[in-house]
């Protein structure tokens, strides 16, 4: 099985949860780090798995490299993929549309036939509405640097946990 | 996220679609990159609010809008707007530059300020959103007229927490208007976060509980989620009928204009932040990325939008500069003129009616007359109330709801929508009971300000066509809120007519006038004499009285009084008590305070040389001040004696009887003043 994690190289809290998490596997996945500014079809299809970094940004959006990507993605046949996503986000500033695009992301690809795994709790966290809740988890990892940073690790480390026991 | 048809995509939109947005989009964004320079220069463009970063929503409102029919307001940061609602880059260039070609004012507006209204692309002011009234008066002709249209008003989502666009949004839904609230949201007002606007961020959100409202969310940065959520809002509106709002999330990509320095409160991380989602970029981008054009194609587009802007510059600066003995030109456009009574006399005889009486027989008389006439107003028409006061009885049993209706209690949507509305059509004029009573009408005196701002500010391409109809005045016992003058502070506003008549007759002709002429007036009704006997006279069925003709209404040669309102039958009163020890007054109604009969006043005072100035208000800066002061200036060496004036004193009427009559003018204070002065 073939894995990459694909998050902005130009990003800043994002990439760097994207390197602990690289860092986190270790020897025990073959992990290849893309960059999704530059983000080619055949790239994204060449993968059995993937790990996502998708911050939620403004007002419940995706930031304009996924969003460039969405036309792409919403023709690909992601049958037989297993997509893991993890997203920075800001309960306190953006109550509203906390962790957003991590649902977006999630729901689109799941309606091209791919697998989501790595949903989390939603215990901890303090917001009023979130497109990344189904059935009462988030459809992955939520981190949120700006208000609880300390639980960054502890969150990375958790859902690690769960997706190493997923991933092969 | 959107739950919208996506009826345009990168991939699907054909590709002389994407080629002219694209060309809109790139010569757009020139033309707002290189306003700055014009203010480096000193050629002009003091102001200037960049719109980089509302690509996407503003290309999309220009692309709905559908010129001569839609009605489209749109705010100062529309530059993208309307270019892509059809405006060419020279034109846009002569508005930044005030020029006397510019076709949204000839250079009297604010620079960034884009208008044609020739193409219902409104002229209109520079505060946040009073517009959006506009756009739903608008509407209300397009639902009375059955056009398939609708009125898009384009606004900053700070807008939204001022009160008459709740006034409008609440309007809107409940006569199920077909408007567009396009509320294009980057952030902040100026340098005030959303966070200090409201609580909610999505601020349309905000109106989820009005009924028959749609509220749709979109990308305003995203050129394809833009022209998504402005298509269905416009099918919505024109399917439906009934109003939708269109929140677009941008980000200011610049401050907030050139007076504005945003790194004094944004991190250069938000300000990076911003920049990255450059709309334009993003467009670029997606043509390449999805081999919707070559870098080649991309290119020579550039190239033509900067061969293009170099020759709209040139144009634009050749360009004439306004006038300056243009300046008069278009305060008041010009009025109905009577033929049959050029004086606004008459020599009629029969029954006497009431002042009331009066006004309403005109008013269902001028109805008859232009069936395009309308009349709103608080208490307007609930069974047999018609009005506070019933001056407009009767009127929507005989013409219908749709002519005549209750407002909302809310002055300013009154005031607001009746200029929206007569910007449909030149045909159409508005009565509205502009407040229950005068001293009400101060919540709507922004849309009055502003009213009385747009023939000289459109360079005479609008004027409302309204006549604002109040019950003020006092002697009624109905201080502290029922019994004000508030002529004195509207007299110092141009652009507006303010009649106030005192006898049935000229109510009448007056009120004819105004109906029938172009322009705004304020139609003072002394409410006091709505039923007075000596407020009655005969009235011909057709009399018309001229503005800025005052009536003589008692002749003499002793003291020379001018007055007009309540005060008119107390100047007469005291007249009669001094004709009783042989002294003559003459007694001018001037009628109107604008325009004032100058000539009338200066005539009684080279006749006479003693003058008295009687009127209710208060005398501290009231209209009387202007009266003295232009005898002063025009007839000094005719006086004979120092010009004495009568009216209230500098506070406010008080409500028991014992105070208002402290206060307000009688024919005693009238007659010892006179005295006085005949003792000169």
């Amino acid at each position: 099985m073939s894995t990459a994690i694909i998050y902005s190289f130009t990003s800043n809290k994002t990439a760097k949860a994207g390197q602990k998490i690289v860092d986190s596997f270790g020897e025990s996945l073959k992990l290849d780090v893309v960059d999704a500014d530059n983000l080619a079809e055949e790239k994204f299809l060449a993968y059995d798995q993937l790990i996502l970094g998708v911050p939620t940004w403004f007002d419940g959006e995706l930031p304009h490299y996924w969003d460039e990507f969405v036309p792409a993605m919403e023709e690909m046949d992601m049958k037989g993929k297993k997509v893991a996503i993890y997203g920075l986000a800001d309960q306190v500033g953006y109550p509203e549309n906390f962790a957003d695009g991590v649902g977006i992301l999630a729901r689109l690809l799941r309606d091209r036939g791919a697998e989501i795994v790595g949903m989390t709790d939603v215990d901890n966290y303090t917001f009023e509405s979130s497109h990344a809740i189904e059935d009462g988890q988030f459809l992955g990892l939520v981190l949120d640097q700006e208000n609880q940073a300390r639980l960054s690790k502890k969150r990375i480390d958790n859902w690690l946990e769960d997706l190493k026991k997923i991933f092969k | 996220m959107t739950t919208i048809p996506k009826v345009y995509s990168i991939k699907t939109t054909p590709k002389e679609t994407l080629e002219s947005w694209f060309k809109l989009m790139t010569l757009g964004r020139a033309i707002d990159d290189k306003a700055p320079n014009y203010l480096k220069q000193a050629i002009g463009w003091s102001y200037h609010a960049p719109y980089a970063g509302h690509d996407g929503i503003q290309l999309a409102i220009g692309q709905i809008f559908e010129k001569q029919k839609d009605h489209l307001f749109p705010y100062y940061r529309d530059m993208l707007t309307a270019f892509s609602a059809g405006m060419t880059a020279e034109e846009l260039i002569l508005n930044g530059i005030s020029k006397a070609t510019d076709p949204s004012s000839g250079g009297r507006h604010m620079s960034n300020h884009f208008a044609k209204p020739e193409w219902n692309i409104h002229n209109v002011s520079s505060l946040t959103g009073n517009h959006t009234l506009h756009a739903v008066g608008a509407a209300r002709a397009i639902k009375y007229y059955g056009e398939k249209a609708v009125s898009i008003s384009s606004q900053g989502e700070s807008s939204l927490s001022e009160g008459y666009v709740y006034e409008a949004i609440n309007g809107a839904s409940k006569e199920k208007l077909p408007v567009i609230f396009a509320v294009q949201d980057n952030g902040y007002g100026i340098s005030v976060p959303k966070k200090d606007q409201t609580a909610t961020r999505k601020v349309a959100n905000n109106f989820k509980s009005f009924k028959n409202l749609r509220i749709i969310h979109c990308n305003g940065k995203d050129v394809f989620d833009s022209m998504n959520a402005m298509t269905e809002a416009k099918k919505h509106v024109l399917e439906v009928g009934e109003p939708v709002i269109v929140q677009a999330n941008c980000v200011r990509m610049r401050s907030h204009s050139n007076s504005d320095r945003h790194d004094l409160y944004r991190s250069e991380a938000e300000r990076q932040y911003v920049l990255d989602y450059d709309p334009l970029a993003k467009f670029r981008r997606l043509l390449i990325r999805y081999k919707r054009f070559t870098e080649e194609e991309i290119a020579a587009i550039e190239a033509e939008a900067k061969a293009t802007l170099k020759a709209a510059h040139k144009a634009a600066l050749a360009a004439p500069d306004p006038d300056p003995e243009s300046y008069p030109d278009f305060v008041l456009p010009e009025p109905y003129i009577s033929e049959k009574y050029p004086d606004g006399t008459h020599e009629e005889e029969g029954d006497k009616k009431k002042l009331i009486t009066a006004l309403n027989e005109t008013l269902k008389a001028e109805f008859k007359h232009n069936p395009d006439t309308f009349m709103w107003g608080q208490d307007m028409a609930n069974k047999d109330k018609g009005g506070i006061f019933n001056v407009s009885k009767g009127l929507q049993q005989e013409f219908g709801p749709k002519r005549i209706f209750n407002a909302p209690i809310a002055e300013d949507f009154i005031m607001g929508t009746a200029n929206g509305m007569s910007r449909f059509s030149e045909k159409i004029r508005i009565v509205v009971e502009g407040a229950e009573f005068a001293d009400y009408f101060w919540p709507a005196m922004e849309q009055y300000v502003d009213s009385s701002h747009d023939y000289w500010r459109s360079n005479g391409k609008f004027t409302p066509n309204v006549t604002i109809r109040l019950a003020s005045g006092g002697y009624i016992g109905g201080g502290l809120y029922h019994s004000q003058n508030i002529e004195g502070a509207l007299t110092s506003i141009p652009g507006v007519r303010i009649v106030y008549p005192s006898f049935a007759d000229d109510a009448a002709g007056l009120l004819r006038t105004s109906m029938r002429s172009r322009g705004m007036t304020m139609f003072m009704e002394p409410k006091a004499l709505y039923n007075d006997p000596k407020a009655a006279t005969v009235i011909p069925d057709d009399f018309e009285v001229p503005f800025g003709k005052a009536r003589t209404r008692r002749a003499g040669s002793d003291l020379f009084i001018v007055t007009y309102g309540n005060t008119t039958h107390h100047c007469l009163e005291a007249a009669q008590k001094l004709a009783d020890e042989g002294i003559e007054c003459e007694v001018l109604d001037l009628r109107s305070l604008v325009p004032m009969d100058k000539e009338a006043i200066l005539d009684g005072v080279k006749k006479i040389g003693k003058v008295l100035v009687v009127h209710e208000d208060k005398v501290h800066s009231g209209f009387g001040a202007e009266i003295t002061a232009t005898i002063m200036e025009e007839a000094f060496e005719y006086l004979d004696g120092p010009v004495h004036r009568i009216g209230s004193p500098f506070t406010p009427v008080g409500f028991h009887p014992i105070l208002e009559r402290a206060i307000l003018p009688n024919t005693n204070k009238i007659y010892e003043a006179a005295k006085k002065i005949l003792a000169y």
